[in-house]
């Protein structure tokens, strides 16, 4: 097992190279010109774009690009940001708790919403609840997050003037950058709590339901539908049977002995679904106006800021082989019949 | 009585099936078939629907004047009815604009679903925006086949190493999240419809590569195969002639059951700006257009509630056609039900 985690682990470094070859290949399609545009910080520099392109050898073939790449980041170095007008490591240091906060508050209704509902359709089978729920899942499975986010902010924020967007208001920003607010996490409710400024952490959550609501829409149609395949695999087998003939009442056979081991195949989903979310967080971010590191990378993509995109996809995909990493050891600690070699 | 008749059995037809008979007895299916047939319809009669109201390039293309235009192309008989109806002209996707007021213009009897910002005519972009997303969704579905077809055909042909790289290629590109990936890649090619297409292929081929060796693995170990083997059948006859024909049918079904999830990328990247040129009719690029009237634009809520709400339900109603559809058919396809 622990050979299995290592080998896994070491895997995920031969990843993100991959993931840099491509991008960086295709990069070769851009010309010498607009990758120079990555160095460039100010206006009086365009004047010298032969001398950048000179410099940092931009019309040379991909391997020599390449290699001056990875060097510079293997000594921790991912470039500039042109959209933030700073290192690539510095704004990620700063936007990830954003992302993190808003994900995090999206992801327990989502697990939670998921298991109920398919719990739900697998003991109301090719009933009406079952038939419902199952419109359902395939209409969220069908709306695009920008779709969803718009009709929400539109609505539910246009419309009603509940919640709002951004992450904090205006005045409160402004109040937190002038007073002694000591950013421990960046995550404003968290730090909110730490500070002693409980209005700071219930102003950050409220605008945290709509952004959230929307992913749990998007996401968690997805979860339900596995739940429900899988706790109706498992209230066909054997031992549901026994533990019904032996007398136990049916609440205790479904929620005690089926889900439990109904449970093990949705952790599988925790990887596609991880995916849909930072998916949606990019489009979420954007619409919401809330600065995290979705709304920097859609913006980067915009201005063609490769930097910023290399460091994002790059980001991604650490965390996606992680997570997955996480989920095949997960899989053997609540399910000990399962063995790597 | 010839032989044929007594050795034969009565051949059973496709839709004498019994998973024909589930899926035509789903409701949800009936219901998506429906929303598909209804955009099909607004997509192949476009030019009908929409020539009170052409561009004039698009006019100039199809070589008519504006009051002919309105006689011509609703009427059947005509040939310019189905040149314009199969092969319009490119220039007649860019939707006419009406002034160019940043203002949106309240439904009207002229413009029945109202003006965008920038006076593009709104029922001109759904009507015709229907076109472009069966034209995304089909073609992104072929040159995913394609794609799929290279590298799960010489996966599953050739095994070995070959096949241990590109299943780890297949692996590193489906965990990468597919938007994220294909905004990459259309900032990389840039604006215009076609390069956003083969950013979005770029992205979804993998898992159909992945389907596609496993059932070439599978019909590779058959006896017919071996026989043909044994014959002295070539490599590539074997290939394109016995195993992928047994191997493609279900990759093929399923990936263009995929068309909603395609539209769905591609209406996102337009909606981010990596899409199509300003001005193309595409549901995306629509809303994006809506972009500043949608949250209590000069504290009237709700006013110009027309530029976002009609794109945006068409592409919620294309995508929710799609995927009743191919929820019906992978029911009825699986064994196990």
């Amino acid at each position: 097992m622990l050979n299995y985690i290592i080998r896994r682990a070491l895997q995920i470094p031969l990843v993100l190279f991959v993931l840099s070859l491509i991008i960086v290949g295709l990069m070769q399609l851009l010309s010498p010109q607009q990758r120079a545009a990555a160095f460039i910080t100010s206006d009086k520099q365009i004047e010298h774009l032969d001398q950048i392109i000179e410099k940092y050898h931009l019309d040379e073939g991909f391997i020599v690009q390449y290699k001056l790449w990875a060097k510079e980041v293997l000594h921790g170095n991912l470039g500039f940001s042109r959209i933030s007008k700073e290192p690539v490591t510095a704004t990620v240091r700063k936007k990830l708790p954003a992302s993190t906060e808003l994900a995090l508050s999206a992801f327990i209704p989502i697990v939670l919403m998921g298991i109920w509902l398919g719990t739900l359709a697998a003991t109301h089978r090719d009933g009406l609840l079952d038939q419902v729920l199952r419109v359902v899942a395939i209409i969220g499975w069908s709306l695009p997050t920008f779709v969803v986010a718009i009709w929400l902010v539109a609505w539910v924020y246009g419309g009603l003037g509940w919640f709002g967007i951004g992450r904090l208001p205006n005045s409160l920003l402004i109040d937190l950058a002038t007073g002694n607010f000591h950013p421990h996490t960046g995550m404003f409710t968290i730090d909110g709590i730490l500070n002693g400024r409980l209005d700071v952490t219930w102003a950050a959550l409220v605008r945290l339901v709509l952004p959230a609501t929307a992913l749990v829409i998007v996401v968690s149609a997805g979860i339900m539908r596995v739940m429900r395949s899988s706790m109706l695999d498992e209230l066909g087998k054997d031992y549901v049977r026994t533990a019904r003939a032996k007398g136990l009442p049916e609440g205790r056979v479904v929620y005690k002995h089926a889900r439990r081991n109904a449970l093990i195949p949705v952790i599988t989903m925790a990887g596609p679904m991880l995916g849909r979310m930072i998916g949606g967080i990019v489009v979420i971010e954007l619409i919401f106006n809330f600065p995290g590191l979705g709304e920097w990378a859609a913006k980067a993509a915009l201005q063609l800021d490769m930097n910023t995109l290399l460091a994002f996809v790059l980001l991604i995909g650490l965390i996606m082989a992680t997570v997955n990493l996480l989920v095949d050891i997960a899989y053997v600690v609540v399910d000990p019949r399962i063995r790597y070699e | 009585m010839s032989k044929g008749d007594v050795l034969k059995p009565k051949a059973e037809r496709w839709y004498q099936s019994k998973r024909f008979k589930r899926f035509r007895r789903n409701p949800l299916a009936i219901a998506g078939v429906m929303i598909l047939i209804f955009f099909a319809t607004l997509a192949i009669l476009a030019p009908a629907l929409t020539a009170d109201r052409m561009g004039r390039a698009c006019l100039r293309d199809l070589h008519l004047g504006r009051t002919e235009a309105v006689t011509v192309l609703r009427n059947p008989l005509s040939g310019a009815f189905w040149r314009a109806s199969f092969a319009p002209p490119k220039s007649c996707y860019h939707i006419p604009r009406k002034g160019y007021s940043p203002r949106p213009k309240a439904p009207s009897k002229k413009y029945p679903l109202g003006l965008a910002s920038g006076g593009y005519d709104i029922y001109y972009g759904i009507v015709w925006g229907a076109r472009t997303a069966f034209y995304i969704g089909i073609l992104v579905v072929g040159i995913v086949l394609i794609i799929a077809i290279t590298v799960g055909g010489l996966a599953g042909l050739f095994g070995g190493w070959l096949d241990n790289v590109l299943m780890r290629l297949v692996d590193i590109v489906y965990s990468i999240p597919s938007l994220v990936l294909a905004m990459v890649f259309a900032s990389i090619f840039g604006r215009g419809l076609a390069k956003t297409m083969v950013a979005i292929a770029l992205v979804a081929w993998p898992i159909y590569a992945r389907m596609l060796r496993g059932n070439i693995l599978l019909v590779k170990s058959q006896d017919y195969i071996s026989a043909a083997h044994a014959v002295g059948t070539g490599n590539a006859r074997l290939f394109f002639k016995h195993i992928l024909p047994n191997s493609i049918g279900s990759v093929i079904i399923l990936a263009s059951l995929d068309i909603g999830a395609i539209v769905i990328t591609a209406s996102t990247l337009a909606f981010l700006g990596l899409g199509a040129d300003v001005g193309y009719a595409d549901w995306g690029q629509m809303i994006s257009f809506a972009r500043s009237w949608i949250s209590n634009p000069g504290g009237e809520p709700l006013k110009y509630w027309f530029v976002w709400f009609w794109p945006s339900m068409a592409i919620a109603l294309f995508v929710l056609g799609w995927n009743l559809l191919g929820d019906a058919v992978r029911d009825a396809l699986d064994p196990r039900s």
